[in-house]
């Protein structure tokens, strides 16, 4: 792949990456969030148009313009999230979309196929198996016989062991091994160093859409890869005032919490916020970030542990309950959750607060009250809208996120989780974000911060936790913040607790 | 836009007149009569008024994206409830009678709105298909009573209660020959805009409208919204049950409604889900209803023609609504 | 003896317009479209088969135009849910109200008359095996065409490619039209079977079940239709037995009625198909079962390519 450009509105995920493959290899692909992976096998996988560069394969330029095309071509893709359909069974999932047999599915004929692949790299599988009686190492499994029904000798992986157990995992790259035996091609995106380091016959690192490089196996070593990977030097002048940490406002003992693919996201963590603190969660999403916020705000049920506010339990409570005690919510997904995009600006800025005395009488609304509540935060939180009565959809980006941090602050909050505030943000909303924060810190909130971007969290938080895996494996003041080690942390191979 | 596609499903019918040999303009100006003279005015309000409560009732659910296919069966469990206050207390006042009928009505309606309201919540069920089934379980058992325990001695063997005395009568509104559950629909029509526009429970459909998520997210009960709001959305139309048979029927019988439960949902529709906007579309429903015996009556047509008109102009409301909201996102493929 | 032997030939009788009706709506169900207009389709069915009778004799011609008919009225529902993306309860209500009142409309000037009727066909041989013989082998063509079709089209849901698209289309929508499956036409095409059936389940009951026409041929039997749909988890097999089994109530509630025995409550039996429907409806609620057996995951979205 040459000089591959792919732009989104407000983004350049490829910035003329190269990137090539030979047969018979191994190659890791690796980055952060945003980095530009997946997008870039997408690319190849003819889910998306290059708006600029060229695809050879083996030799011949191709122009690739949907996934049947790069089947065509031999190549294949396992996504992160598998595409499946549940109540089917593995056979029916595997010739799904198939040209042939084109009328009766000759099922005894597709499954002896099926058996003896799955054989032969030794993935077994049940063929009358139905999908969700399957567990997710399974289901990857059929992910794969897919691909490798279909004749794939371009195998690309997504974050393959983001769904597997430890023993799963080396039969993965067993398999990955003996596909590259064979003179096939492996690509397996990943944030994991360790993986890709064991496994892989060469690496790729893209950062913001680039290549940074790619080295080959005897070249490749840890603490090269995290500073690759994460990239910046980082000095900055920490524009925060010195707050002294007050009492725990948020603390969390042993919490396990399920997630959605059947095992926990979140395991036995522990961590404490206190007064006028802001601690800076760090790590690739889907390492258990967006699960312990859930947990937290009341939207997860937790399996095991405690959550204490201020002291007391609230594991138990209600939503509405922890709104009341002075938790405020800034959610990654601004438009389905956080601001309906049907209602008008006003009604939004009482999302969580309508319950509360003026705005609500347990009866009534007060439309008065509401409208004047509005109309202060447009002016104070400078809201570019045409009105408080114009709907939400009509809000960019950035005013919207302004919107729902303007209605969570002005509750005075005790406790503010937010989750990656300043995504998709121009650099003044970014600006201007960060300095609400880091007001609310200095007037004695606590704040919980995800964000995948490094800068943010050095520069704002007064205490770090890297999560990876469900679980916290460092935690550590800012002062005492290492870029290589975090980027270390943030691929699974260092702990610090 | 609404109202031109209203005409142009009207006039659609024409061809249909021609298949069954009648003069369409006869037809036409049989309809308009209905409207343009004082005693198919009155009709029309009267027909109207089980409409417009169950109507009412339905913004509500459907605010939420609850869909309550049961308005029929909540309808006769309304009636039944109201008939049975009858046999229960056949020599208090009206006054009395009357009252508890009301409440009734509501409340048996109101009972069996929960149902579907409460599986729903609690587990995820179908509420389409849910509600849609008990209509036939509540049609049965008004059958079940007025082929059996309840049926009218003198009533020559036909499924249906004997006549209501006078104190289980709506009365008339003085002046008019229009019932008092006129009064009762538009008051109900008027508290419930109410309730969507200044309640925080309307405030919480409208939410929940938007996205359960988001709902979730703001602290909303689903269980604790869906129950109220099902309670007083088969209560409605219980209500109308009642109307029916204290106002118009004057008895509880076999196939006491002929599918107004059905109607209303589409008047419903299109009224948008606002209670002040079923008024007219539900009278003007029931002057379909009154054109229907008219035609009936005068050229011999089938009752079922005010159906035809009713499925017409919906259908051309539906086209003209979609093509107007998708005119320029319309892609075949 | 007799009395069985006659009542269960009734219950294949009743339940023929049933099974026909349910396999239709099942594979549009399953496609992921869910059609209320049943009732009307069957109504229109009824219509037309009665009058293509009555004026040509030609029991064959009503059978072919009465399916036409169906068809055609499933087109508008097709139209407009799947192209314009319209609320499929108000469609699918709209058209009943439609069929409903378009048959009725019509049939008007035909009450109380009689038109050539479909004959029964007994098989030989076949027919004169005790008990069985009279119960199934003895019906008229349409019910061996119902038993034929049920079983036909099971198995091309089950073992065909046509019908592994059908379902995926219902179920993940997004992710066959990633594989290359058209969506709209899928479901254009499983809409327009279920009114294909529909129409043909219409004519039954205008040309054997009642002997002449009223008002009111179908007699809600579309919306038991709906209800078996929803019992026989979508699967046609089970949609025989189903059929059968609903059929069996009404011929027996009315045996039993005209004997003089439970004129007390032949309703509560009539109640049966659709409580047994609720508690089905409710078992399949339960996640696991949900999984295995449930609703089609997207019966009652329109699907737009390019959201979520």
């Amino acid at each position: 792949m040459n000089g591959i450009v792919k732009r989104f509105p407000g983004v350049v995920a490829n910035d003329h990456v190269d990137f090539e493959l030979r047969a018979g290899e191994v190659h890791g692909l690796l980055g952060e969030n945003g980095a530009g992976k997946t997008t870039l096998m997408n690319v190849l996988y003819g889910i998306h148009r290059p708006d600029e560069g060229e695809i050879y394969i083996r030799g011949e330029k191709v122009s690739i313009g949907s996934p049947r095309e790069a089947i065509n071509l031999g190549i294949g893709m396992v996504h992160q999230h598998f595409k499946l359909v549940e109540p089917h069974t593995v056979l029916e999932n595997i010739l799904l979309g198939l040209k042939e047999p084109a009328f009766i599915l000759n099922l005894k004929h597709a499954a002896d196929k099926v058996l003896e692949i799955s054989k032969r790299y030794e993935l077994p599988i049940d063929p009358r198996a139905r999908i969700w009686q399957l567990s997710m190492g399974e289901r990857q499994r059929v992910e794969i016989l897919k691909a490798l029904y279909r004749g794939a000798n371009i195998l690309v992986l997504d974050e393959p062991t983001s769904v597997l157990t430890p023993p799963e995992t080396k039969e993965l790259f067993r398999f990955i091994a003996q596909m590259a035996s064979e003179g096939r091609s492996v690509v397996f995106i990943t944030h994991k160093l360790d993986e890709v380091m064991a496994a892989s016959d060469r690496v790729t690192v893209l950062r913001a859409g680039r290549n940074v490089d790619t080295l080959p196996r005897d070249q490749l070593e840890k603490t090269k890869l995290a500073s690759m990977m994460v990239g910046r030097e980082v000095l900055f002048t920490l524009r925060k005032s010195p707050v002294v940490a007050g009492e725990p406002v948020l603390e969390l003992n042993q919490v396990t919490v399920m997630g959605d693919k059947g095992f926990p996201a979140v395991k036995n963590l522990t961590l404490t916020i206190r007064k006028g603190e802001i601690l800076g969660v760090a790590g690739i999403a889907g390492n258990g970030q967006r699960e312990l916020t859930e947990a937290i705000t009341g939207m997860r049920p937790i399996l095991s542990g405690q959550v204490r506010l201020s002291g007391k339990e609230i594991d138990r409570e209600s939503i509405s309950r922890r709104i009341e005690e002075g938790i405020a919510y800034v959610p990654e997904d601004r438009v389905g959750v956080a601001a309906p995009q049907g209602l008008t600006v006003a009604q939004d800025l009482v999302l969580r607060r309508y319950r509360e005395k003026p705005f609500s009488n347990g009866v009534f609304l007060n439309q008065r009250e509401i409208e004047g509540n509005a109309e202060t935060l447009i002016r104070e939180f400078k809201i570019m809208v045409s009105g408080k009565d114009a709907t939400a959809r009509t809000l960019s980006g950035g005013n919207l996120q302004k919107l729902i941090l303007a209605r969570e602050l002005s509750g005075k909050p005790k406790l503010i989780i937010a989750v990656y505030p300043t995504r998709g943000l121009d650099v003044g909303a970014t600006e201007y974000v960060r300095s609400l924060l880091l007001r609310q810190r200095e007037a004695g909130t606590a704040l919980l911060m995800v964000s995948e971007d490094l800068d943010e969290i050095l520069s704002l938080s007064d205490k770090i936790a890297v999560m990876y895996g469900g679980e916290v494996v460092g935690t550590f003041p800012t002062s005492e913040a290492n870029v290589e080690e975090i980027g270390l942390m943030m691929g699974g191979s260092l702990r610090k607790n | 836009m609404p109202v031109f596609s209203l005409v142009l499903g009207f006039l659609s019918a024409a061809p249909l007149f021609l298949a069954v040999g009648v003069n369409p303009i006869l037809a036409y100006r049989q309809v308009l009569g209905v409207f343009l003279n004082v005693d198919g005015l009155t009709e029309s309000f009267t027909r109207g008024i089980p409409l417009l409560l169950a109507s009412v009732g339905l913004c509500l659910p459907f605010k939420m994206n609850f869909w309550n296919i049961g308005a029929e069966g909540q309808l006769f469990m309304g009636a039944f409830g109201a008939t049975a206050m009858v046999f229960l207390l056949p020599d208090s006042s009206a006054f009395v009678l009357l009252g508890s009928m009301i409440i009734a009505g509501f409340i048996f309606g109101g009972l069996f709105g929960l149902i579907p309201g409460y599986l729903k919540a609690r587990l995820e069920t179908n509420e389409v298909l849910t509600t849609l089934m008990l209509n036939f379980v509540a049609i049965l058992w008004v059958d079940y009573l007025v082929y059996g325990p309840w049926r009218d001695p003198k009533g020559f063997g036909f499924p249906l209660t004997p006549m209501f005395p006078p104190n289980a009568r709506l009365p008339w509104i003085p002046g008019t020959r229009i019932h008092t559950g006129l009064i009762v629909g538009l008051v109900c029509a008027g508290l419930v805009y109410v309730f969507l526009a200044r309640t925080k429970w309307g405030y919480e459909l409208k939410v929940t409208g938007e996205s359960r998520l988001a709902a979730k997210y703001a602290g909303i009960d689903y269980l604790k919204l869906t129950l109220l709001v099902m309670f007083i959305s088969g209560g409605l139309a219980g209500l109308a049950g009642m109307g029916l048979v204290s106002g118009i029927v004057l008895r509880l019988r076999h196939g006491i409604s002929p599918g107004y439960g059905f109607s209303a949902i589409i008047i419903a529709w299109l009224a948008r889900l606002n209670p002040l906007a079923v008024v007219p579309v539900s009278i003007l429903f029931g002057g379909l209803l009154v054109a229907g015996d008219a035609l009936q009556i005068g050229l011999g047509l089938a009752f079922a023609t005010s159906q035809v008109f009713q499925a017409l102009i919906l259908l051309f409301v539906v086209g003209a609504e979609v093509l107007t909201r998708y005119k320029v996102a319309l892609t075949w493929e | 003896m007799a009395f069985y032997v006659s009542l269960l030939a009734h219950t294949v009788q009743a339940g023929t317009p049933l099974l026909l009706g349910t396999v239709g709506e099942i594979y549009a169900e399953r496609s992921g479209v869910l059609n209320l207009g049943v009732e009307g389709m069957m109504a229109m069915g009824a219509l037309t088969a009665f009058t293509t009778s009555f004026y040509t004799g030609n029991i064959g011609l009503a059978l072919a135009l009465a399916m036409a008919a169906g068809a055609l009225v499933s087109l508008i529902h097709a139209f407009l849910s799947i192209t314009m993306r319209a609320n499929q309860i108000v469609s699918g209500l709209a058209i009943t109200i439609l069929g409903l009142g378009l048959s009725g409309f019509l049939g008007k000037p035909m009450i109380g008359m009689i038109a050539p009727h479909l004959a029964s066909f007994p098989i030989p041989i076949l027919a004169e095996i005790p008990i069985v013989g009279p119960i199934f082998f003895s019906q008229d063509v349409l019910v061996y065409i119902s038993i034929v079709l049920a079983l036909v089209l099971w198995f091309v849901l089950f073992k065909t490619r046509l019908g592994l698209n059908a379902r995926s289309v219902g179920e993940n929508p997004a992710m066959a039209d990633s594989l290359g499956l058209n969506v709209y036409l899928i479901r254009y095409l499983c809409v327009l079977l279920g009114g294909v059936t529909a129409g043909l389940a219409g004519a039954y009951l205008s040309l054997l079940y009642t002997p002449l026409w009223i008002e009111g041929m179908t007699a809600g039997k579309g919306w038991i239709v709906i209800a078996l749909t929803i019992f026989a988890t979508w699967n046609p097999l089970r949609a025989l037995l189903g059929a059968y089994l609903f059929g069996g109530v009404i011929a027996l509630q009315f045996r039993l009625q005209a004997i003089g025995i439970g004129t007390q409550a032949p309703q509560f039996l009539l109640m049966l198909p659709y409580l047994t429907t609720i508690v089905a409806l409710v078992l399949i609620s339960v996640e696991a079962v949900r999984r295995r057996m449930g609703v089609p995951a997207a019966l009652g979205l329109p699907y737009v390519r390019g959201e979520s």
